[in-house]
């Protein structure tokens, strides 16, 4: 793994983005721009079972609104988040955080593709008298915590020794 | 007393010698920081769309934002103590680095956005809340927060790979990577100045 990191560090593409100054920033910064898209998309689906938000509106038209927006901008950020691995694989490949990350990002689609089909065809079409169930609302808290902590997981990449000590993968590199 | 006496006398606090030393303390709260941004942007972009007409067309303008803004101005609360924490770290060097300037100007762009179009458009909300978008100064406010808040979070990142580093190197570090690093942190700085300063 290591050797395809160095492999992949030293292709002329890994090279291009390493050492225009302003791409890493930039694509980083456009990744950050798609965390606020989906976080706060899950947030709203989140608080609408918790009925915080749109009440007024059905849990699929909420559904319906946010969902699109989940999905592409997850797009777009397994895009820079791709390219911000082939610009520095040996800081990635070397993190802890990263692969836990990666591992929680495929539970996180997981369970909001999971959460929006586990509910019965009432809860999906009813608005104002309708209460979601304490399971559903605990439901919701838990994928807004899945998403923080992948959040979290991202900005711990740079920190992965003193986050994760002697069980970073690069404890003992650095 | 003068601004860089301030700025000098936060980072000489315990709070900024505590944000040097603690191992743990700056990478949580970055991570609070990049969670409470995220939440900012996102909520505004809601609002934002709703004045252009691009989404949420059935719901008032009233009843999008009046939703969502607690939500917002929380999640900025704590995006502001986060920085302020990560800024008394190195104030110092924050305070000469242009990216972190301009970061602190666009934020104040965005207050300046939001206070003219509670003045002018914000006010006769009642008129057009129902309507498809906002009036024309409803949508440039809602065109220009976006900008603004992008660029906000565009010079943050900036910041990060100009600021400079005052952390001792441990003895068996690789050097030739450091050294790669170090050029490419000087150059970003030179590119940013030329750009910029």
């Amino acid at each position: 793994m290591l050797q395809f990191a160095e492999w992949l560090q030293a292709t002329p593409f890994s090279v291009a983005i390493q050492s225009a100054g302003w791409a890493i920033p930039l694509i980083q910064s456009v990744h950050i721009v798609m965390i606020g898209i989906v976080f706060v998309s899950v947030l709203m689906i989140s608080l609408r079972v918790l009925e915080l938000v749109r009440v007024e509106q059905t849990f699929s038209d909420v559904w319906r609104r946010f969902a699109p927006w989940i999905w592409s901008a997850l797009v777009v950020m397994a895009a820079t988040g791709l390219l911000l691995v082939i610009a520095e694989p040996i800081r990635e490949f070397t993190s802890l955080s990263f692969w836990v990350k990666m591992a929680l990002i495929v539970v996180g689609v997981a369970a909001t593709v999971v959460f929006r089909r586990s509910f019965a065809p009432a809860a999906l079409t009813r608005h104002h008298d309708f209460e979601f169930s304490a399971g559903a609302k605990v439901g919701a808290v838990a994928m807004l915590g899945l998403w923080i902590a992948i959040i979290f997981l991202g900005r711990a990449i740079a920190y992965d020794v003193e986050v994760w000590g002697s069980l970073s993968l690069a404890a003992g590199t650095r | 007393m003068d601004l860089i006496g301030l700025v000098q006398q936060i980072e000489a606090s315990p709070i900024g010698e505590w944000m040097r030393t603690s191992v743990k303390a700056m990478p949580v709260v970055e991570s609070v920081h990049v969670l409470a941004i995220a939440v900012v942007f996102g909520t505004i972009l809601i609002v934002d769309a709703r004045l252009l007409g691009l989404l949420d067309k059935r719901r008032s303008y009233g009843v999008v934002s009046g939703e969502l803004l607690p939500w917002t101005w929380a999640a900025f609360v704590v995006a502001a103590v986060t920085g302020f924490l990560m800024f008394t770290a190195n104030a110092t060097t924050y305070y000469d680095n242009t990216p972190f300037r301009l970061k602190m100007l666009a934020i104040a762009a965005a207050g300046l956005n939001m206070a003219v179009f509670h003045l002018f458009t914000g006010r006769h909300t009642a008129e057009w809340e129902f309507a498809q978008s906002a009036p024309r100064g409803g949508r440039i406010a809602a065109g220009l927060s976006i900008a603004i808040w992008t660029s906000v979070i565009l010079l943050g990142r900036w910041i990060g790979f100009t600021k400079g580093y005052d952390f001792e190197i441990p003895e068996d570090v690789d050097f030739d990577f450091l050294e790669i690093s170090f050029n490419s942190i000087r150059e970003l700085g030179g590119a940013a100045a030329a750009r910029f300063g």
